[in-house]
């Protein structure tokens, strides 16, 4: 009888499914003979695609508009910039071959490529790039974060061709660095006029691939743009990529993401979780690529518009009594690196001397906050005038890198000291933290190209600024306002990095933050993907990857 | 009451239960703490005009009862808002993204009812064999293993290890075997302990002795009249279960990476697009109302002694 055959099938296969998990480890190592990694042949491999798992889908794909780094990670093959940023901070060419700064630093005048065109087929000349930096300054586009690294630009006048002179409303010397970002990538004018709204969904740029299609949470698609031969400094094949095609697909879940690379059904996923770094280096089929982020660490900001945190030494108490080494290894199992600065290593300026600066010391912070008139009571928690000493550490949900873990741990570690941390985890950050700053400790990061990123957010705000949203240490110093402000405007290299060496010391001198780690962007690829390779902000680039 | 009254009756039932979920799913805005204008935009770039404009494009300027009783027009007119992310209509995403799901859960439920009804004869017929622990355990997994969990497990054995079925993707058969398995093995859980009891049940009675002693074979005496009794119960679990099912799309859709209302919704959870949310909230209460109508219909039919209670 059907049924009965039908019963045997499923039974069996049932059976199978609970047997077979013992049975995982002797299957994984039969495949590992096939293992065949040797160095990459002189000439690297044409053709072939590349599945790239990412963890998170982008919101669109027009770079005046996208917010997320996931986004850029995908637009970044689309769209060129003027100018790119080395790893060692130097600015080279790239669509403009050379550029002049005006002496009071308030205009740029760029030479640009003649040889380059949109993937539809429009010229790129000074007129294209007046109208993407035209397109961001203007309130209808809704730019976000390309807007604020536009800034200040006032306007751009077409000279020649290929001469466009770029006027700003104050000098900037992040200006160039910010022109790298891929969020101020150079898009085709006559697409954005044909799609309009949805240019985020048909992008068009000059990049080394083409866009082709985005089926969403399926997988956006880009093929290889044969006309390419504009590559910048930080690729070594200038010319067209070697892939014929990329194929991004998102796969939010990172045990499916991770098992997707091993099962060679994609074969690169990025964000490796900690957990998973260790059995993925024993894996013979597999690679791992990590580079560190460059901008600002995550870092605990104290509120300075609360009592006590307004005064330096109860800052200092805390500062000495986190032992940050034990929270990044414990948590991050030494895939992540701790960081000691308000900015990461990597970036101008980074002040190396601060490395090892701060150490753990619980009887100077216990004598600190004696001498603040903080006494233990009988449940260890200090008391002042009848009031308790407690620090609201707030975070957000979910848990996004283990930060709710953090604040665990700084939790345990305040209470040595006699500080009751209260945390509340909220999903709410814009109103608990930008709207009403009701939090004593708070933690954040950002990937940025340039020092100049300090500004924003340790510099005095206005009470204009402030009415939109509450910057996150509350503070005013006018020794860091005048340092970060001639960073700002100095011309001179040597100069510039000093000032931002003077502001890190001062930073971390006062206690304004506790720096954690530093986020490693990491991407597991199969051994037969070479030249994965990542720019200046970690953002991964495609240009020399062959498939063996 | 005649069946004509009693289906209309339903049919009235279910449209208050749509009307209900509208101003539930509406409210949703004005349920989540805080201003739902800066929580959807990053606060680090916001300017106080990005804030009006958005404030007025969700039509929060006005008081909350023009507010409620346009949106109900448009959702009439088949218009459910277009998405703050990316200024996509709604309904359209939703229409295109939902047979997806729809597959999903149609496999799902076929997967359990098959292993459910399956195991939990078998597991009656030999009952305390080995067969019979098999079924059990199964059972036991199915209901209180999660389905992320169960979802990885299965990626892991039939993907990572064996490179049989693929992980990830929604496009053929191949891609739908693992979602619909992990997610029907709840149901399937659910499923044996009930046929395996009422199966129990109906063997012991006296029909079965009868026809046993008018020398029927067994397996006549089993499938034929045995398990049709039994199957009733299971019935009722399958109706409850296409609710569940439909929930569980939004884990098991995000875990194996396919397309789907789930994954719709999820990812609009996460970019904090409440048109989307509220779009895809109010087409599953729909969806949910129509099935759970036509399971409480179909009951009548098969069901002589259901059709008598009214």
């Amino acid at each position: 009888m059907k049924l009965v055959n039908w019963t045997k099938v499923i039974s069996i296969s049932m059976a199978l499914l609970l047997l077979l998990s013992g049975c995982a480890n002797s299957a994984s190592t039969k495949n590992s003979s096939a293992e065949t990694n040797k160095e990459a042949d002189a000439q690297p491999k044409q053709g072939g695609e590349l599945t790239y798992a990412l963890a998170t889908s982008p919101d669109s794909l027009d770079p005046h508009r996208s917010g997320l780094a996931v986004a850029g990670r995908v637009f970044r093959t689309i769209f060129d910039n003027l100018v790119i940023q080395a790893e060692d901070g130097s600015i080279q060419p790239w669509l403009a071959t050379e550029w002049t700064v005006s002496e009071d630093g308030k205009s740029y005048i760029f030479q640009l490529r003649a040889d380059v065109k949109f993937h539809d087929g429009t010229p790129f000349n000074a007129e294209a790039v007046k109208f993407s930096f035209d397109r961001i300054i203007d309130p209808k586009t809704k730019s976000g974060n390309a807007l604020s690294l536009l800034r200040p630009y006032v306007s751009s006048e077409v000279l020649e061709e290929y001469t466009i002179k770029i006027n700003l409303a104050t000098p900037s010397t992040a200006f160039l660095s910010n022109l790298s970002q891929n969020q101020l990538g150079i898009v085709s004018p006559t697409a954005v006029e044909k799609y309009g709204d949805q240019f985020g969904k048909n992008p068009v740029g000059t990049g080394p691939f083409k866009f082709v299609n985005w089926t969403e949470n399926a997988d956006i698609q880009v093929e290889k743009n044969s006309d390419y031969n504009w590559g910048p400094s930080n690729v070594e094949n200038k010319g067209k990529p070697y892939l014929d095609k990329i194929s991004f697909k998102i796969v939010p879940e990172e045990a499916t993401r991770i098992g997707s690379v091993q099962s060679g059904q994609v074969l690169a996923a990025e964000t490796v979780p900690p957990q998973n770094i260790a059995s993925l280096k024993n894996d013979p089929k597999t690679q791992l690529l990590t580079v560190n982020t460059i901008g600002l660490p995550y870092t605990l900001f104290f509120n300075q518009r609360k009592e006590p945190w307004n005064n330096v030494k109860a800052r200092q108490a805390v500062q000495l009594a986190i032992d940050v080494d034990s929270i990044v290894k414990t948590l991050y199992l030494g895939t992540y690196e701790r960081s000691w600065s308000p900015l990461t290593p990597g970036i101008v300026g980074y002040d190396k001397s601060l490395e090892g600066s701060v150490k753990v010391d619980i009887d100077k912070a216990n004598k600190i906050l004696d001498e603040l008139g903080y006494e233990k009571g009988s449940d260890g928690i200090r008391v002042k005038d009848g009031k308790q000493l407690t620090l609201n550490y707030v975070d957000g949900s979910p848990n996004r890198e283990k930060r709710n873990d953090i604040a665990v741990i700084v939790q345990q570690q305040l209470k040595r000291i006699g500080i009751k941390v209260e945390i509340n985890i909220t999903k709410d950050v814009a109103s608990v933290i930008y709207t009403n700053a009701d939090y004593d400790l708070y933690g954040n990061s950002q990937v940025n190209s340039d020092p100049n990123a300090l500004r924003a957010i340790y510099h005095t705000r206005t009470p204009e600024e402030e009415a939109v949203f509450k910057g996150l240490p509350g503070g005013s110093d006018t020794e860091l306002d005048q340092l970060l402000e001639q960073g700002t405007s100095e011309l001179d290299q040597a100069k510039r990095e000093e000032i931002y060496k003077k502001a890190q010391q001062k930073i971390i001198k006062d206690a304004w933050i506790i720096p954690i780690y530093v986020f490693p962007y990491t991407v597991a690829a199969s051994k037969t993907v070479n030249g994965i390779t990542f720019d200046a902000l970690g953002y991964p680039l495609f240009n020399d990857v062959s498939i063996e | 009451m005649t069946l004509v009254n009693k289906v209309l009756l339903k049919i009235s039932t279910a449209f208050v239960s749509i009307i209900g979920s509208s101003i539930l799913v509406f409210s949703i805005i004005y349920l989540l703490p805080g201003d739902p204008v800066l929580s959807m935009i990053d606060p680090s770039v916001a300017t106080p005009e990005m804030v009006a404009n958005l404030r007025k494009e969700l039509g929060l300027n006005q008081p909350f009862y023009i507010q409620f009783s346009e949106y109900f027009m448009n959702v009439l007119q088949g218009d459910f808002g277009q998405s703050v992310v990316n200024s996509e209509p709604v309904l359209p995403k939703i229409v295109e993204h939902f047979p997806a799901t729809l597959a999903l859960t149609i496999t799902s439920a076929v997967l359990s009812v098959v292993i459910g009804v399956t195991f939990g004869v078998l597991s009656a017929i030999y009952r305390n064999k080995w067969i019979d622990i098999i079924a059990r355990i199964i059972g036991l997994f199915g209901i209180s293993m999660p389905t992320f969990w169960s979802g990885i497990l299965l990626i892991l054995i039939f993907s990572v290890y064996l490179n049989w079925l693929p992980s990830i993707g929604s496009d053929g058969w191949k891609t739908l075997v693992l979602p619909s398995l992990s997610l029907g093995l709840v149901g399937a859980g659910f499923i044996i302990r009930m046929v395996r009891n009422s199966m129990l049940d109906v063997i012991n009675e006296q029909f079965i002795v009868t026809l046993r002693a008018k020398g029927l074979s067994e397996r006549v005496v089993m499938y034929r009249h045995a398990l049709r009794n039994a199957l009733i119960p299971a019935i009722t679990i399958i109706g409850l279960n296409i609710g569940e099912l439909l929930a569980g799309t939004v884990v098991i859709e995000t875990v194996f990476s396919r397309q789907g209302i789930g994954r719709i919704v999820a990812d609009a959870i996460m970019a904090k697009d409440l048109p989307v949310i509220q779009g895809v909230v109010f087409f599953s209460a729909i969806v949910y109302v129509v099935i759970n109508l036509l399971v409480d219909l179909s009951y009548s039919f098969i069901d002589p002694r259901v059709r008598r209670a009214h």
